[in-house]
């Protein structure tokens, strides 16, 4: 697959198709896989495909320093293609500026402190139906064995992976989930690297960087620690994709995607809504529908 | 350095009695910035608002302060007096420790402390204002009337009258509403046809009105001004500037009177092309195609029938007629969608309003509702004025009147009185009795609600020179019962005066249902912004004040679907309505609070939240190219003329790039920040 993705991107960059690709590659300081950019058809090589390609490079799309490097090819696994049709949703991509490469994933490996293999599955992996990536204009691996994928996992989706975290923290009383999430948030030492990991978080000057008037306390207290997270978790609702970058990111292992989760979770079970499932799907939050349930207007 | 004047308003004792204003004043001289802190018995009568233009000039305040009632109340008072006295009048804000303060609490110490925090606010928030220009927006001299009853027709030929055109939008194929229905009105006893129909006329023939019936508002967009209306004309299958209303059609049609007519009720019948009645206007035609032979044949790829066509001198009908949208620009819209009568049947649409199924109010022939036996006993309905019962054609000799059938009933869910009941039921017992000289009129009443010129005197006379048998109290349950061979409604009710139950067998029962607003009402005031209550009748923006105005500017009511009334009040609002649009258009340009949404565009990611999010369609991504055209970025831009300033983009906004001048987060959070020490 590695090869059958470089020998692609080697031609789409001789034939110009493209002017950089967004890959993943070994950058990282113990050889940890991170985002590489190729412009020069020689350089594939440096990229690699493996379970260990945490990152959602669809954040780098917006970015205006891969911008001015011309039209981008990006790979992709399903979730980040998810990504790539919210962005050309909320029009900041056009889809046709983008070529963009899916690869059948089998799910990817979380890490430990060290930044080392564990050997488990990230949660998102446990419950995933989507191994090939939709709305793409390459399809890379094979079809079928990612249908198999799909099929295995579907029996069991809503009960494994983060959903089984999920169901815990749904059974646990308001009191239980508040100290949960205060302990949780409490290891926040506002890096920010969920917003920079996060494709969606694409704003110019975020709002938490604002100070008039201050919305958000910019040092790490408690308090700015719990309106940064829930916030960003508020901003996401009806949007995240679920790609768990946020989560990869944390260096304080804070369970951001849980958090996110709980949000979508929520979208599709009052909505049917699950962001990034096709090109030119209106977004959820300021679409009114006159069918719209409303038993939670009280 | 800010010089802010905080002048606290006794209201008489309103404020006074529960907040110590000598203390509040005091507290609030202490806190930075603030000039001065007075307070004054009546702030908004001459001498307090001299009081605040005199400390404005002299001390040169840089923002004031006015802690009284509610801004709805007095903003625009205290706004003007700062105009007057030289510095902007955005530059002041309102505290309200009344409604929000002194008449909500009894304990007088914590209501000073909280009318000292609230005023606390409101200086923070003016030591944030900016000087702001209102808004000119150019206005369209047309007005655009929805609905062409009594009250649409009055509305539609005073503003005409006034030299201002008029698009009159009807739904049915002809103007008049309900009141053409009607028979004889009180307390008068004239001819509702023949006060009504010379307006109709001068409706349809008026140079300045574009009459549009058969027609219905589709969609409304645009603002106060500037209203851009879309209206489906539907498809009539008849071109009336063709038609010269000869009636060789309607005349000719095979299914001529099979086809029962609403406009009677269904108690008559009509053709499937048809005018719903002689003086309609325009006396044009409709083909109504659920029941024409050809219409439904075209369905199958045939053409029967087409008789009409036939028929017709001058090709004016056109079985492939089709519905059309036509655009209007109008500055204002008045709203005339008048009532219907409650459905008194069992089952409704309302989930939360009941029928009354103990009538037996269609299932029983001779029990009928208020409006068809105003056809019953109308000169042009179906019996020609015979007062004649629908099930075999007799004329009745008693007939039981029920009022409140469905008015003021808890137990069915419509709590308010319909108000008109009363006197046309009075109305109904005495124009039986003018035919029917041998014959019985009962009426079972809760109340009798007469109020008005004239109006108790007309119900002493049904009952004391037309003999009208009034008992006050309500019926249970109507029988049909067979007295003698003869069909008869047996009322069980009661006379609470006397204590006795009282059974009438009548050979007709009439009900006096409820009113309720339209049907599609509560849509149209979707389309044009106008709230409604729980019954679908449209709100007024103050019950006393502004009666005819609605919270959506430039969009007015009158008539039945802002409330139950009767012709008189209807005609009087009809006109009030018409009078305040004109006064509206006879600008040369409106203006408009300035307090609108803003997009800081250099930190906008275009995302489009706002655009979504917004009710008005008022924000739009726009580019930003630099001199040479070069594209440098995208970003939301706010369109001032319809932007009303709701503050939802600032709500939905992720980076929180839109703001609301006048009510910036900056203001906003720098009010919460001054209650709270935890910042």
């Amino acid at each position: 697959m590695e090869t059958e993705l470089r020998n692609a991107i080697r031609k789409l960059l001789e034939e110009k198709t493209v002017d950089v690709a967004i890959g993943y590659g070994r950058v990282g300081v113990n050889g940890a896989v991170g985002a590489t950019f190729v412009t020069n058809p020689d350089d594939v090589d440096r990229l690699v495909w493996n379970n260990e390609c945490r990152q959602n490079l669809a954040t780098h799309l917006t970015r205006a320093e891969i911008k001015k490097l011309g039209k981008p090819a990006i790979v992709v696994k399903a979730c980040d293609a998810r990504a790539v049709v919210v962005l050309c949703n909320e029009a900041q991509i056009k889809r046709e500026d983008v070529y963009v490469i899916g690869v059948v994933c089998d799910g990817i490996e979380t890490a430990d402190a060290a930044g080392n293999k564990t050997g488990a599955l990230m949660g998102k992996c446990l419950s995933c139906v989507e191994h090939a990536a939709k709305n793409v204009d390459l399809l890379i691996g094979d079809e079928a064995a990612a249908k198999a994928l799909d099929e295995k996992n579907a029996p069991n989706a809503k009960s494994v992976g983060h959903y089984e975290k999920l169901a815990k923290l749904r059974a646990m009383s308001q009191k239980e989930r508040f100290e949960y999430w205060r302990e949780q948030f409490s290891k926040c030492i506002r890096c920010h690297a969920c917003r920079q990991n996060c494709p969606l978080c694409y704003c110019n000057r975020c709002v938490a960087d604002k100070n008039r008037p201050t919305r958000i306390d910019t040092s790490s207290s408690l308090k700015g620690n719990f309106a940064w997270n829930i916030l960003r978790a508020f901003h996401l609702a009806g949007r995240c994709v679920g790609c768990g970058a946020c989560a990869a990111a944390c260096p304080a292992g804070i369970e951001l995607d849980l958090l996110n989760l709980t949000l979508a979770n929520a979208a599709e079970d009052q909505f049917g809504y699950v962001s990034g499932k096709e090109l030119g799907e209106l977004p959820l939050i300021g679409t009114y529908s006159p069918t719209d349930k409303e038993e939670f207007i009280r | 350095m800010a010089k802010i004047g905080v002048f606290t308003c006794w209201c008489g004792e309103n404020i006074a009695r529960n907040v110590d204003v000598d203390k509040v004043s005091e507290a609030i001289a202490k806190l930075p910035g603030v000039g001065c802190s007075m307070n004054y018995k009546y702030m908004c009568s001459e001498p307090g608002q001299s009081l605040i233009a005199t400390k404005i000039r002299e001390l040169g305040l840089t923002g004031v302060v006015v802690a009284s009632c509610s801004p709805h109340m007095h903003l625009k008072t205290f706004r003007k007096t700062c105009e007057l006295a030289g510095i902007n009048p955005y530059l002041i804000e309102m505290a309200n420790i009344r409604e929000q303060c002194s008449w909500v609490h009894s304990d007088k110490e914590v209501a000073t402390a909280k009318a000292i925090e609230l005023i606390g606010m409101a200086v923070e928030k003016v030591r944030r204002n900016h000087a702001l220009q209102p808004i000119r927006v150019p206005v369209t001299k047309r007005a655009l009337v929805i609905g062409a009853g009594v009250a649409g027709i009055q509305a539609a030929l005073d503003v005409a009258s006034g030299g201002v055109e008029v698009v009159l939008v009807e739904r049915e194929p002809s103007v008049g509403g309900k009141m053409a229905g009607l028979s004889e009105t009180f307390p008068t006893l004239d001819c509702s046809q023949c006060i009504l129909t010379p307006r109709m006329v001068e409706v349809g023939q008026h140079p300045n009105i574009k009459l549009m019936t058969y027609s219905e508002v589709e969609k409304v967009d645009g603002y106060v001004g500037n209203f851009k209306v879309t209206i489906r004309q539907k498809a009539r299958y008849v071109d009336i500037a063709k038609c010269t209303g000869c009636g060789s059609c309607w005349n000719a049609c095979p299914k001529k009177n099979k086809i029962p007519n609403s406009f009677d009720y269904n108690l008559g019948n009509r053709g499937a092309i048809y005018i719903p009645f002689p003086q309609a206007v325009p006396a044009r035609p409709t083909i109504d195609p659920d029941n024409c032979m050809r219409l439904q044949s075209m369905k199958n790829g045939k053409e029967l029938c087409g008789i009409c066509a036939k028929k017709c001198q001058t090709n004016a009908i056109n079985f492939h007629d089709e519905e059309k949208f036509v655009e209007v620009e109008v500055g204002a819209i008045i709203v005339a969608t008048g009532y219907q009568l409650y459905s008194i049947k069992k089952e409704q649409e309302n989930p939360r309003i009941k029928g009354y199924a103990e009538y037996g109010y269609g299932k029983y022939p001779d029990v009928v509702d208020s409006l068809q036996f105003e056809r019953i006993i109308s000169a042009s309905g179906p019996t020609g004025g015979e007062p004649k019962r629908p099930s075999d054609g007799k004329t009745p000799k008693s007939v039981v009147f029920i009022q409140c059938v469905g008015s003021r009933d808890n137990a069915k869910g419509i709590t308010y009185c319909s108000k008109i009941c009363c006197m046309y039921t009075a109305k109904h017992t005495m124009l039986f009795k003018h035919k029917v000289h041998d014959g019985t009129a009962s009426v079972f009443y809760m109340d009798i609600r007469s109020g008005g010129k004239m109006y108790d005197e007309f119900v002493r006379r049904a009952i004391e020179q037309d003999g009208a048998k009034y008992y006050r109290g309500r019926v249970s349950k109507i029988e049909q019962v067979m007295v003698d061979g003869e069909r008869k409604y047996r009322c069980y009710g009661a006379d609470t005066l006397k204590g006795t139950p009282v059974v009438v067998d009548a050979d007709m029962v009439v009900l006096a249902g409820a009113i309720m607003p339209s049907s599609g009402v509560t849509q149209l005031a979707q389309k044009l912004s106008v709230g409604y209550n729980e019954y679908g009748f449209l709100s007024e923006s103050h019950p006393k004040l502004r009666p005819v105005e609605t919270n959506a500017a430039g969009v007015f009511v009158c008539g039945a679907c802002q409330g139950p009334k009767d012709i008189p009040e209807t005609v009087a609002q009809a006109s009030a309505a018409a009078g305040k649009a004109l006064i509206m258009l006879s600008q040369p340009e409106l203006t408009r609070e300035p307090e609108i949404a803003t997009i800081d565009e250099k930190l906008c990611a275009a995302c489009g939240a706002c655009v979504k999010a917004c009710p008005y369609q008022a924000i739009s991504i726009e580019e930003i190219r630099d001199r040479k055209g070069n594209f440098i970025k995208k970003t939301s831009r706010v369109n001032p003329g319809l932007c009303m300033g709701c503050g939802t983009c600032v709500a939905v906004c992720p980076s929180k790039s839109a703001d609301l001048i006048g009510f910036t987060d900056d203001q906003v959070y720098a009010q919460i920040e001054s209650l709270a020490d935890v910042f």
